[in-house]
């Protein structure tokens, strides 16, 4: 057991007293905080594009009872869909320059866009960053988008929602409804109250009852990039240790089980120590721009035993993958070969991530249940369904599954680890599958 | 006295192939054992077999009075072939880290891991990380890591590889020390001098076979006694003379004539030669009765792989 600690105190302090360490610790949460922000930021700083709508729908011969339409403030096209995209914030409706005013066929707009827009934003009036062509094909209603930006599809869907909501009022008002009482009816919205029996107060949902699914996700989250950095780091150790030949000397100090467990142990006292740092950092922030938001998540995760849970997927997670990627390490003289050794555990590992959104919305989905008793995803999975909160049967018999599957890959990866510390040459899976039959090395020493 | 590490029919396969064959020997405590033999007669993978890193396919292997090393490891000291350390430490905290591992406490690991490295010449360097240190530096820093828990048997692969010639008699002077104190060092070199001014006791292998364990004088007649002659002298005329039964290699003197090397046969004596020589009238300017080395007998015993060549 003293060697076990001897050997985590080691591992801990060689990371603990590195300026990197300290620089990750403080610059991820301003990383995590600027990007939380970069949309807004990115919005702030960027102009907004100039927008500007050409009507090719309403003919200049429209029958008299149409003609009202030009200048109705319901009816009018351009002004229904100049209203709706001005009230979105994201554009600057400008009328037609000149130009498309004189265009009269989409193709004739679309090739005075195309040439407006082609060439250099021009400074001042008069400039367009994008342009929507209103015109009938064939009886019905269609919408050309022009933009100087490729890849905006906010801007596709924008046009198309105002357009819609235009002929939604024009058929409405053609079943004779008035067209202001048919805007005002499209307004309506129902008062809504959303009630579950899981609810803190037994009925209506708060924002507080969402909370769960949000910090579940979080720690979901959370635990996965924890493991992944904790196994990474021990990854290099072992490697750094195999490369040097440390490892051999450390084998003929120490057992495999005290080299494995020292590591792990000292690698999860690095993790826990950057964790424990930014919980009191986020909790130093929110409680001081958002006291009440603090004392929800403080009684979300004090509440049903959360935290507890949590920290046994934490833990069984962690093991196992440290494991793991120790044993594989072990095989390794370069980062170069782990990856090689790793591509079907980071495949695996990319699972859970796919399917934590889901459980913000959906916890108890099939899918994430079943998902939920594959030891790999468990872990994950299961934080990530927390807000639900699964049956104590589910919970105990997955942590019972994960223990098991823990202490097999612990047996597994201890036989690889001793095998592939002396091993020679380039690394295989062969050779480490064969290294776990035989728990010796598989290869004579160089 | 009981043997401190004894081996009885040891082998070792991998797959088919059979790293070592049949190998028995023992070492006996305040000893000095050199383990010597050709890059891949099996070293390595006797030393892993000894200290329990590795299982023999056959045999037993008996670490100073137990069948598993792994029980007795805080009384080994361990130096492998290839040299690592943690780049980043310093010295002191490196011998300590390791001597904590065989077992003792902290402070007294430090204690003990300054005085080495302050006796050892190191002591302005002991707190510098290990990667500013000179290669020759750090690998003494980690010969005193193996050596700080005073084990009572010391197992050392190539212990004097990289030392320049003062560190390398620095280093005879711990071992000799070591023994002296009742250690019993086992050492693997390709430096047949070394072996030479240092072993008590000597283990051949080649191709996984032990081909010799004895003393140094028993080593040393497993190699044939030879005699360099230099002169107007032919081939011919060395092989006539009595006791000569080869003639092995033949260059230019330095007096315009022949330097040649006859190899005695094994009994012959070499004063029988040199007085047929004068009686013959040969022309000599040189007549050198030269005993075997370590050396030559590390040639005769592994089939001709020469020491620095096996590297």
């Amino acid at each position: 057991m003293s060697r076990l600690l001897t050997i985590a105190v080691r591992e801990y302090l060689a990371y603990v007293r590195t300026v990197g360490f300290w620089l990750s610790l403080c610059l991820m949460p301003l990383v995590l905080a600027l990007s939380s922000q970069a949309p807004a930021l990115l919005e702030k700083s960027s102009p907004k594009p100039v927008l500007t709508i050409v009507d090719l729908a309403t003919p200049d011969d429209c029958p008299a009872e149409v003609q009202t339409c030009l200048y109705d403030p319901v009816l009018s096209l351009r002004r229904t869909v100049e209203d709706r995209l001005k009230a979105s914030t994201a554009y600057v409706v400008v009328a037609p320059p000149a130009p498309l005013r004189a265009a009269r066929t989409p193709e004739a707009v679309g090739a005075e866009a195309k040439r407006l827009l082609g060439g250099a934003r021009p400074p001042g009036d008069g400039r367009i960053d994008a342009a929507g062509v209103v015109y009938r094909n064939n009886g019905r209603i269609a919408v050309d988008v022009w933009s100087r930006d490729v890849a905006d599809r906010d801007l596709t869907r924008d046009v198309q929602d105002a357009v819609s909501e235009w002929m939604r009022r024009v058929n409405l008002q053609a079943q004779g409804l008035d067209p202001m009482l048919a805007t005002k009816v499209m307004a309506e919205r129902p008062e809504m109250h959303a009630f579950s029996p899981k609810a803190a107060g037994g009925g209506a949902v708060t924002d507080r009852d969402r909370l769960p699914g949000l910090i579940g996700f979080g720690l979901g989250l959370l635990l996965w990039s924890a493991v992944m950095t904790g196994a990474g780091i021990l990854l290099n150790s072992v490697i750094e240790e195999k490369s040097s030949r440390i490892l051999e000397i450390l084998l003929a100090s120490a057992s495999t089980t005290e080299i494995m467990g020292g590591k792990i142990l000292g690698v999860a006292g690095v993790t826990f120590t950057v964790l424990a740092a930014w919980a009191a950092m986020g909790t130093a922030v929110l409680g001081h721009f958002a006291p009440a938001l603090l004392g929800d998540v403080a009684a979300v995760l004090l509440s049903h035993g959360l935290l507890a849970y949590f920290a046994a997927y934490l833990v069984a997670g962690y093991l196992m993958y440290a494991a793991l990627f120790a044993a594989v390490g072990a095989y390794c003289e370069t980062t170069r070969d782990a990856q090689t050794l790793l591509g079907p555990v980071m495949l695996i590992l990319a699972v859970p991530i796919i399917f934590m959104g889901q459980a913000i919305s959906r916890p108890d989905a099939p899918l994430l249940q079943a998902l939920s008793w594959v030891p790999p995803f468990t872990p994950f999975l299961m934080a990530a369904r927390a807000a639900s909160h699964p049956p104590a049967w589910q919970i105990a018999l997955t942590l019972i599954e994960m223990v098991a599957a823990t202490a097999l890959v612990l047996w597994i990866a201890g036989r690889a680890f001793r095998a592939g510390a002396l091993s020679s040459g380039r690394p295989s899976l062969r050779a480490l599958i064969g290294s776990v039959g035989r728990g010796d090395e598989t290869r004579a020493p160089d | 006295m009981a043997a401190a590490l004894r081996l009885e029919g040891v082998s070792k396969r991998y797959g088919d192939f059979e790293a070592v064959r049949d190998l028995s020997f023992e070492a006996s405590p305040g000893r000095i054992l050199g383990f010597l033999g050709p890059n891949g007669a099996g070293k390595t993978s006797t030393v892993r077999m000894i200290l329990g890193l590795s299982r023999p396919t056959d045999g037993a292997i008996t670490v100073l009075g137990v069948g598993d090393a792994r029980k007795v490891r805080d009384r080994i000291g361990f130096l492998p072939e290839e040299r690592g350390l943690y780049r980043r430490m310093t010295p002191v905290d490196a011998i300590a880290f390791f001597s904590q591992l065989k077992g003792m406490p902290r402070a007294k690991a430090r204690r003990r891991a300054e005085a080495m490295l302050e006796a050892q010449g190191l002591g302005e360097a002991m707190r510098r990380p290990i990667k500013a240190l000179s290669k020759g530096m750090a690998q003494k820093v980690q010969l005193l890591a193996a050596l700080a828990h005073e084990p009572e048997l010391v197992i050392l692969d190539e212990p004097f590889a990289g030392l320049d010639p003062v560190n390398q008699m620095s280093l005879e002077a711990i071992l000799k020390s070591l023994a002296a104190h009742g250690a019993t060092v086992v050492f693997s070199t390709h430096v047949m001098e070394q072996a030479e001014r240092l072993c008590d006791q000597v283990v051949l292998i080649a191709r996984g076979r032990k081909v010799f364990d004895g003393g140094l004088f028993e080593a040393r007649s497993a190699a044939p006694r030879t005699l360099l002659l230099e002169g107007a002298v032919t081939a011919a005329d060395a092989l006539a003379l009595p006791g000569v039964a080869a003639v092995e290699a033949q260059a230019p003197g330095e007096d315009g004539g022949l330097r040649l090397t006859a190899v005695l046969a094994p009994g012959a004596s070499g004063q029988e030669a040199l007085r047929a020589a004068f009686a013959r009238d040969l022309d000599l300017t040189r007549f050198e009765l030269r005993e075997p080395s370590l050396y030559d007998a590390f040639i005769v015993l592994t089939g001709g792989a020469r020491p620095e060549a096996a590297r």
